[in-house]
């Protein structure tokens, strides 16, 4: 019988061989979403809890890469919109402060701040796309819609961050003005 | 919208998201495992409470039931 018979019947050993050999992809998806390796490793363990509960929904001849790829998607789209809007994703980097930092730090934090304010499945396609630049027919799959509604989403959330950072260009320009006078002196 | 529009968004964006480590540090099968094995939370008792006295004033009024069809 083959493994993923032997996990929709419940065998919790077919299930362990599964995790093993899933959880990298689940949690290097989830990670590029919600971008803490803690929230990922702890949505990741989430996703596996929902797919031993939902395994008499798998079907046997499907892609179990792609379901749970779904699901981490959901869990991770239900974990941004738990998640307080003024919290920001932006790591510090480690090691010693580099110059012009708090410069580049507080544009930064302004591209953050548009972005955190958009819907929140805008972001995800966003990010996938923009950031990660997943595959367009990767990311439809684990929202579950067509390839060309995640087009439409990511046309969407580059009109509006267009629109919240259209003072950026000015900004940006008045910031390596800055920047360049602070390395000449 | 153009191109050049697109590429700027997404330049600005890469910036400021760094890149992010997708490598996984551990193996999570202890951890799925555990949660498996753990029992749900059982219901608080207000549910319970709440599911009584709902089926007592259906039982008492039932044409309550209508009403309450009615306003869902």
């Amino acid at each position: 019988m083959d493994l993923f018979r032997r996990f929709a019947l419940g065998e919790i050993d077919a299930f362990e061989t599964l995790v093993r050999q899933f959880q990298g992809s689940v949690y290097a998806w989830i990670v590029r979403i919600v971008r803490d390796p803690g929230i990922a490793e702890d949505l990741t363990v989430e996703t596996f809890w929902r797919i031993y509960r939902a395994r008499h929904r798998f079907r046997h001849d499907g892609n179990f890469s792609a379901w749970s790829r779904r699901i981490a998607t959901n869990l991770a789209l239900d974990h941004l919109r738990r998640k307080r809007p003024e919290q920001s994703l932006v790591a510090d980097p480690a090691g010693v402060p580099q110059p012009n930092h708090l410069l580049q730090r507080e544009m930064q934090e302004e591209i953050h701040q548009a972005f955190r304010r958009l819907p929140v499945k805008l972001q995800v396609a966003a990010m996938l796309a923009l950031v990660e630049e997943q595959p367009y027919d990767e990311i439809a799959d684990a929202l579950g819609i067509s390839v060309g509604a995640v087009k439409l989403r990511i046309f969407r959330a580059v009109r509006i961050l267009r629109r919240q950072l259209g003072h950026l260009g000015v900004r940006r320009e008045e910031i390596q003005t800055r920047v360049n006078k602070n390395d000449r002196t | 919208m153009t191109g050049h529009d697109d590429r700027q968004i997404r330049d600005a964006l890469q910036q400021s998201f760094p890149p992010v480590n997708t490598e996984i540090h551990r193996d999570l099968w202890p951890t799925v495992l555990r949660k498996l094995e753990a029992r749900p939370a059982p219901m608080p008792w207000y549910d319970w409470a709440l599911i009584g006295l709902s089926v007592g004033v259906f039982l008492f009024f039932p044409r309550l039931i209508l009403v309450f069809a009615y306003h869902l």
